[in-house]
């Protein structure tokens, strides 16, 4: 009996989870737990303050990794057998159009999730001082998010692949000066053909997902490193003039918990068993609402993680995944539309390419890339940010509405048609 | 300055040029690299039959080129793109209105392929057309002519 008790020992090296010795220990001395603090504060892990949709997305990701990985083993990349493997997915194999639906709606659902997380950091203010940088992250990752999707996209090589792939690469060739090279690069050649299919598969299972981990795992430590999740809104105080209290300053006693001239208290990354982060200032009656993260933060992300796949799993089970004809580089369905976060982009291109499909977005991504050193304001509270959210919510509002636009009331030949005309086969 | 620093400060421009144009000539060569050396891609010239084979009155649409042949009883054979110069899709030439429209973005082009309608930022390519000694049409995409330009054969 005691080899088992030893066996287990040697595995987990903690103490008991009945004590709290433990449950700080279960945090950092085991390798996927330790990106969690020790403790957290309940009000940080208030669900309407963040609705989890940071946890959300990257379970999405997990889904997307071990789902994306199940379906490699069935699909060839060259124009010859990648739709034939598609439909061997969707009639033959195994739990095939199972997979490819999860995977799909878990793409969707990801690009939703990461921009209404984005959405959330804004409107929280929680890009501030000092995340600022880790919105930056965010904001690559969001272009990641949509560069995954959109490489995706081709490989089941049919109609709706091919045409979003050939309007979405060409597009990239008005970029001055590099576009014709990009799209040459991009494509493997002059038009969306087995070149462009090869290289699109090595984006989309190879270089993308590597970027898009690499910079999950920057995020996180960032969300630790800049001060741990933020404080809710309606938790924040009037600012003070406290200082930031300096850490390992000098050579008394205690240097790395100095007390602040004010009442508040700074924590030192040494605290670690307190679950106070660097930077984090909070004041004494706070502490009663800090909780050790075993389990009340795991309970929370494992509810979220399981309410994500099952979520993900109905979808795939009532809900399959489209696949058009084999790809026609000689018929242009009519129309040709992108997928639905791209149709915003389309209905801009539709207008002018180089201005819509180019200079349009930069100037956006550009725009959210600076968004933390442009905005001076020190305040998170609403009220002391009336502009930046109504900045903010034009931009939302402006892509959504192109979104929609390009949904729901494009028709043939691009023409407007509200969605409640019914249009029988253009005329040809 | 004197020699120690002379010599410190020379090697370490010396190790930071090294660094700058090793690490430069790699990112040229990846970049090199992922610019194909080949393409196997259709030609840009190539045969499309005799001009027996084109009837006159309605443009042929040749797939695989993504060519329109225009067959004229007096003004002779002229060869138009079928590929939109806004985005890349394939253009559909309606015959009751003799022009060309575009299913993506809604570009329409004239019966000279010029632009009438929609995003198109310019009109249609028209290639050379000739007849080579075996008797066949010959197009060379690479040799865009004005819409003018006819083969009378």
């Amino acid at each position: 009996m005691n080899i088992f008790r030893e066996i287990y020992q040697s595995i987990v090296r903690r103490d008991p989870l009945s004590t709290d010795k433990g449950k700080t220990e279960l945090v950092f001395l085991n390798v996927w737990l330790h990106i969690h603090p020790a403790k957290v504060k309940k009000e940080h892990m208030k669900f309407r303050h963040t609705f989890y949709l940071g946890f959300i997305s990257f379970f999405l990701l997990l889904i997307l990794i071990t789902t994306g990985i199940a379906l490699m083993v069935y699909y060839r990349p060259y124009p010859a057998a990648a739709y034939q493997d598609m439909k061997d997915l969707q009639f033959v194999i195994y739990m095939g159009p199972f997979l490819r639906g999860m995977h799909r709606w878990a793409a969707h659902g990801m690009v939703a999730c990461v921009f209404l997380h984005m959405c959330r950091v804004f409107y929280t203010g929680s890009y501030k001082k000092p995340r600022q940088f880790n919105w930056v992250i965010g904001v690559v990752l969001l272009l990641l998010t949509l560069g995954m999707s959109f490489t995706g996209y081709l490989l089941p090589w049919d109609q709706l692949a091919y045409w979003a792939i050939t309007v979405g690469t060409n597009i990239g060739s008005y970029a001055p000066l590099v576009g014709g090279m990009l799209k040459e690069v991009l494509l493997g050649g002059h038009s969306v053909g087995e070149g462009a299919l090869i290289r699109f598969y090595v984006l989309h299972v190879a270089v993308l997902p590597l970027l898009v981990v690499l910079f999950t795992v920057v995020h996180f430590w960032r969300v630790r490193k800049d001060g741990g999740l933020s404080r809710p809104v309606w938790k924040l105080k009037a600012p003070k003039t406290a200082p930031l209290v300096q850490i390992g300053g000098t050579a008394e006693a205690v240097p790395l918990a100095v007390q602040a001239a004010s009442t508040e208290k700074t924590y030192g990354l040494m605290e670690v068993v307190t679950g106070k982060p660097i930077f984090e200032t909070v004041t004494p009656e706070e502490d009663d609402d800090a909780v050790f993260s075993y389990p009340y933060a795991f309970v929370r992300e494992g509810i979220t993680l399981m309410a994500t796949v099952t979520t993900i799993m109905s979808m795939a089970i009532f809900l399959r995944a489209p696949l058009e004809e084999l790809a026609n580089p000689a018929k242009t369905p009519n129309p040709a539309k992108a997928p639905w976060y791209f149709l915003g982009l389309q209905e801009l291109v539709s207008h002018s390419a180089l201005l819509g499909g180019v200079v349009a977005p930069a100037l956006m991504v550009i725009a959210l890339l600076v968004v933390p050193y442009i905005d001076r304001n020190p305040s998170r509270r609403p009220r002391d940010r009336k502009w930046a959210i109504w900045l903010f919510t034009a931009f939302v509002v402006v892509n959504l509405v192109l979104i929609v636009i390009g949904t729901f009331f494009r028709g043939p030949g691009w023409a407007l048609v509200p969605p409640w005309v019914h249009v029988t086969g253009g005329a040809e | 300055m004197d020699r120690r620093t002379f010599f410190k400060a020379g090697w370490g421009a010396f190790g930071l040029a090294a660094l700058v144009s090793g690490v430069g000539v790699s990112l040229v060569a990846v970049g090199r690299y992922l610019m194909p050396s080949v393409f196997y891609e259709p030609p840009q010239a190539f045969k499309i039959g005799t001009p027996g084979d084109f009837a006159f009155g309605a443009p042929s649409f040749l797939v695989d080129q993504k060519i329109y042949v225009f067959r004229d009883r007096d003004k002779g054979f002229a060869v138009a793109s079928a590929v939109c110069t806004h985005l890349g899709c394939t253009v559909a030439h309606f015959q009751s209105d003799q022009k060309f429209h575009c299913p993506c973005h809604g570009s329409i082009f004239g019966a000279d392929g010029g632009v009438q309608h929609g995003p198109a930022p310019r009109a249609l390519d028209w290639y050379e057309v000739t007849l080579a000694r075996d008797g066949q049409l010959r197009v060379d995409k690479n040799k865009v002519v004005p819409p003018t330009y006819r083969l009378m054969v």
